[in-house]
């Protein structure tokens, strides 16, 4: 849902929802977070090739951060080649070749899993703990 | 590099038992500064020495490169300020009172103000004394931004709202601060709400200045260590030593200024540490105001 609009063009109304995991308590900076989020984004597929992200306005203000952290995050994906700022008409993403997608997903699958350990030994849980749980979830679950 | 707020050797006592101390204060020029500590820690009373509300007993004040009380008139024109109890007549409506602020400020953008009473969704021909608490949070916050100043100073905006209205009026804060350069100096003792936000921070308590420093440095820089082994006694560390806390498992060190190649110098000293916590803003808070106190006991 979205809190408010400030202007009628904004078409990223899912912004709030995307960047709900956004935790200021973690010790990943909120700007690596946010390029992170949108970097997955491209990768799957959820933001398109020429999808125009948000003003710094729009998402300082939906995510309520400081705009230098929203501007340092674009910085990051320019310098990456994962997006375009042009000057004045905003920030876009850019067509990326299917091998580079494929990695940054990988990338984000690989940070997924090294938490998921980290919070496993954190408790106890051995590898076998997680992989009897694996198959189970993954095989019949159906959801 | 330019300072929106700077004083020196802040001085003011208020009671007997209560006094503004040595106030070193830097406020950056473009930043949103977290002006963090427990309540009765003289937040309130250092922000009404900025803005010329009280006068000092000693030390120097400029607020966006004017002294202060000196330049008051020409400060006041380009700062926004809502106070911790701010008054407006209970008796006008919501534009009555909308352009009653307005004709007090030259800078005034009644465009703009328009825009915001839409966004906040705000009763224009409602009288004052029928809105409710979280109407008149927003209205505040609508009339300083409309105000369109230089420097924003804000007592605990959000102090008493529910979290619905604390997001509108921060995010209205924050859509502000992208278009302008503006310098904000929010105080609060609500630390997570600044926590995400803010790019500086101060922490008072007590009248005095406990740490002042980037957020960054605040949220990386400082850590919880846990010890197997305490490392050989000794005053030459490359980190300063917050507290130390002797427990069953072992001791645990707070540090500041912690850099992760800094767990050879454990090694190198006899030590050994089993975890290295990170802490957030709060908790932070919470260590340097402990050790702070025991300094000062």
């Amino acid at each position: 849902m979205l809190l408010y609009r400030y202007n009628n063009t904004l078409r990223h109304s899912h912004g709030g929802q995307m960047f709900r995991h956004i935790d200021p308590r973690s010790p990943t900076p909120l700007y690596a977070q946010i390029a992170n989020r949108l970097r997955v984004a491209v990768a799957t597929g959820e933001l398109a090739p020429g999808a125009s992200l948000p003003s710094v306005r729009q998402l300082a203000a939906e995510v309520r951060v400081n705009p230098a952290t929203v501007v340092q995050a674009y910085r990051e994906l320019e310098r990456d080649g994962i997006v375009d700022s042009r000057q004045g008409a905003g920030t876009f993403v850019r067509e990326l070749a299917e091998p580079k997608r494929a990695a940054e997903r990988q990338r984000e699958a690989v940070r997924l899993v090294r938490s998921l350990l980290a919070e496993a030994s954190a408790l106890g849980l051995t590898a076998d703990d997680l992989g009897q749980a694996w198959k189970r979830e993954s095989g019949g679950g159906g959801r | 590099m330019s300072y929106a707020i700077e004083t020196h050797g802040l001085r003011y006592r208020a009671s007997r038992t209560f006094e503004i101390r040595d106030l070193d204060l830097a406020v950056r020029e473009g930043a949103i500064y977290g002006f963090l500590g427990p309540n009765g820690a003289g937040k309130t009373t250092t922000i009404q020495l900025l803005l010329g509300q009280l006068r000092p007993h000693g030390g120097a004040i400029a607020v966006l490169g004017r002294r202060v009380p000196k330049d008051l008139p020409e400060i006041l024109a380009e700062a926004g300020y809502v106070p911790e109890r701010p008054h407006l007549y209970p008796y006008l409506s919501v534009r009555e009172a909308i352009r009653y602020h307005a004709a007090f400020y030259r800078s005034f953008d009644a465009a703009y103000a328009d825009e915001l009473l839409g966004n906040f969704r705000l009763p224009g021909d409602q009288r004052l004394s029928r809105l409710s608490k979280g109407e008149m949070g927003k209205l505040h916050m609508l009339l300083v931004l409309a105000q369109r100043p230089r420097l924003l100073v804000l007592d605990e905006p959000t102090d008493g709202l529910d979290p619905v209205v604390r997001r509108d009026v921060l995010s209205a804060l924050l859509a502000f601060c992208s278009q302008r350069a503006a310098t904000v100096f929010i105080s609060s003792h609500l630390v997570h709400e600044l926590e995400r936000v803010c790019d500086w921070v101060g922490l008072l308590d007590l009248g005095r200045l406990v740490a002042e420093m980037p957020m960054e440095a605040f949220k990386n820089g400082i850590k919880r260590i846990r010890l197997g082994r305490a490392p050989a006694a000794t005053d030459e560390r490359p980190f300063e030593l917050v507290s130390r806390d002797a427990g069953a498992g072992g001791e645990t060190w707070v540090v500041r200024g912690w850099q992760p190649a800094m767990v050879q110098w454990f090694s190198g000293a006899g030590g050994e540490i089993r975890e290295v916590e990170d802490l957030d803003l709060e908790d932070g808070f919470v260590e340097l105001l402990r050790a702070a106190r025991s300094r000062g006991a």
